[in-house]
């Protein structure tokens, strides 16, 4: 597995991972989410236990079990956290620790490190055996429901410590708290290199033309997706630049609003045979891999964002990325360098003209965007993370690590 | 000194402060108590960053892309942490800069929603790069090949750890190397005029000629 990522990943992570490989070799190191499929957070641990267990550390990874009811409670958390109005009951808090307390009979919580992925298991911390304990937030906590938040601090602040993706996300708590951004995996189906063939299958199943300059956003149907302004700014560029647009989503059983963005973006691109629109089905890995190679710019044009690993997954195709100034974003495109920030639809539009009119730029920056991916935003490097701020607990205090 | 030169790599992992700043009376206010990690991370971490663009400090660079108060950014830019005794120095002069820019310009803005400056502080680990050189060739072709880490560590870490704005290049080149001509040309590259490539690119430069001149007075080339 480790060695599908030599001459890809970094060399520096590859031997900083069989560092702490070693020195952690045989320890026990447990991972719980609410899923096994679906998310990327599911998506990076089915990549990353394999890799984790190489190593010799002795990886497991479980899942907690809920109904509709504990299910339908920890989306409205999730939610509220996010910054939606939300009400959380106490008796909703209470039946959130009760199925938690459940898991926790079941589930073997023993292990020399704990990583317990958002706000579904968290509770689990009351339960905890021994070990080192680590609650990873995965969501943009930065302006939360404030009662809601406070709740969920209950149990964040018995953790050894919290993880956050960007440091803006992060919330005040009296524990360590470390920022470690997700990642995309290279060789996965989604972006590992794909042949000639297999893009011109997908563009022919896709009946995208190929003869003119491509433009991608593939993202939900989701208004802070901003798939209007992106057919705004496709028609701005056509005037002076002839192109295709292709906006490329999978449904999200979450999202009731996913249906209706959807018939929005149908009405109002219709009439323009050069915007096609892909409502591709989940697990569509392969397809997205093939859209994002065969584009000539790609968009991430959101209001909001999570973290945005689109745009590292565009990237690491030496794609140029246009993206929206918001949530992760700006930590994957350095402006003017890997790519643009744009704040509007003009702004998009100005910079969708200067790459297609300038395809050295496009090309230029293409490169130093995988590049940047390369060190900054690869599943080894995650990897390297998770097991470097477990060592770093259990050398309290210490600011310099020797290896 | 050994003549063997071991590269070494360091990994910073970011912690949280949990403290951040929308304007430049609450930066001044966090600066004044925040921990001294912070503001070596804010200064000394940032061209570990590699891609730099007109600025020497997250300080300058917020001010200056943040809040957009050019001439603060350019007096915080100016700030040489290599300069300080200790970190309370650095830490007051830096409040100083902020000080003096709020008595002379008009208030300035508060940063965009997402855009506030936030406190990060770091955890390092070291650990060798797997790569050693007995000599100048083998020095220069792992120069031209380190990790942009490797480079931070030994050139812009090392002032820190050798506290006499020294890199562990030069010092190497110096004394292990007897080399004082070569060293001299690396010592004199401007530690905040560059990245981390083009800091490689001159060393690689100045490496290169010294090579070539070994092995044109012992005859070798020709």
């Amino acid at each position: 597995m480790i060695e599908a990522y030599r001459n890809i990943a970094p060399k520096g992570d590859l031997m900083l991972l069989a560092k702490l490989g070693e020195a952690l070799r045989g320890r026990s190191f447990l991972h719980v989410n609410s899923t096994r499929e679906g998310g990327g957070v599911a998506e990076i641990l089915h990549r990353m236990i394999p890799i984790l267990q190489e190593l010799g550390i002795n990886t497991r990874w479980e899942v907690i079990e809920g109904d509709a009811r504990f299910f339908d409670i920890t989306k409205k958390i999730h939610n509220a956290l996010q910054g939606n109005e939300e009400t959380i009951t106490e008796q909703m808090w209470a039946y959130h620790s009760e199925v938690n307390q459940r898991n926790a009979d079941k589930l073997d919580l023993e292990a020399d490190a704990v990583l317990i992925h958002d706000p579904q298991p968290a509770a689990l911390i009351n339960y905890r055996k021994g070990g080192i304990w680590m609650w990873r937030c995965h969501i943009d906590a930065s302006g939360p429901q404030m009662a809601v938040w406070n709740a969920l601090k209950r149990h964040c602040e018995k953790y050894d410590a919290a993880v956050f993706s960007v440091a803006k996300f992060a919330r005040a708590m009296p524990v360590e708290e470390f920022i470690i951004p997700p990642s995309i995996d290279p060789v996965s189906d989604k972006n590992r290199d794909l042949t000639p063939a297999e893009i011109d299958d997908a563009a022919s199943r896709f009946g995208i033309p190929r003869d003119r300059p491509m433009l991608l956003q593939v993202s939900r149907f989701d208004r802070f997706k901003d798939p209007i302004g992106v057919i705004k700014a496709y028609r701005m560029v056509k005037k002076y630049n002839d192109c295709v647009l292709v906006l490329a989503g999978s449904p999200a059983s979450d999202d009731p609003e996913g249906e209706a963005v959807l018939n929005e973006v149908k009405e109002y691109a219709s009439g323009d045979k050069d915007i096609i629109i892909l409502l591709l089905p989940a697990f569509s890995d392969r397809d997205i891999n093939a859209l994002q190679r065969m584009a000539t710019v790609v968009l991430q044009k959101s209001l909001k964002e999570g973290f945005g690993l689109t745009v590292s997954e565009a990237m690491w195709k030496e794609k140029p990325v246009l993206g929206g100034a918001v949530g992760g974003i700006p930590l994957q495109i350095v402006h003017g360098v890997n790519g643009f920030l744009v704040h509007a639809t003009e702004g998009a539009a100005f910079r969708i003209r200067q790459l297609l009119t300038n395809p050295a730029m496009a090309k230029r920056m293409g490169e130093r965007g995988k590049e940047y991916v390369r060190t900054n935003f690869l599943i080894t490097r995650q990897a390297r993370d998770y097991l470097s701020i477990w060592y770093a607990l259990e050398h309290n205090g210490k600011k310099v690590l020797e290896l | 000194m050994a003549k063997i030169f071991e590269f070494k790599q360091c990994v910073i992992i970011l912690k949280s402060t949990g403290k951040k700043a929308k304007n430049l009376r609450e930066l001044k206010d966090v600066l004044s108590s925040v921990s001294e990690g912070a503001i070596t991370h804010h200064t000394y971490q940032y061209f570990l960053k590699g891609h730099v663009l007109e600025y020497t400090n997250d300080f300058a660079h917020w001010a200056g892309e943040g809040i957009e108060e050019r001439a603060l950014a350019e007096r915080l830019s100016n700030i040489d942490p290599y300069d300080y005794p200790s970190i309370q120095e650095l830490r007051s002069d830096l409040i100083s800069a902020i000080d003096d820019h709020l008595a002379t310009f008009p208030e300035p803005r508060d940063a965009m929603r997402g855009d506030e400056f936030h406190f990060n502080e770091t955890v390092a680990l070291v650990f060798p790069a797997g790569v050693r050189a007995r000599n100048l060739a083998e020095f220069l072709m792992a120069m031209k090949y380190l990790e942009g880490s490797s480079l931070y560590y030994h050139f812009y870490d090392a002032r820190v750890r050798l506290g006499n704005k020294a890199d562990d290049f030069s010092q190497w080149l110096e004394e292990g190397m007897e080399k004082p001509e070569v060293a001299r040309k690396v010592r004199s590259i401007d530690p905040f005029m560059h990245n981390l490539e083009s800091i490689r690119e001159r060393i690689v430069e100045a490496v290169e000629e010294e090579v070539k001149r070994d092995m044109e007075s012992a005859g070798v080339a020709q």
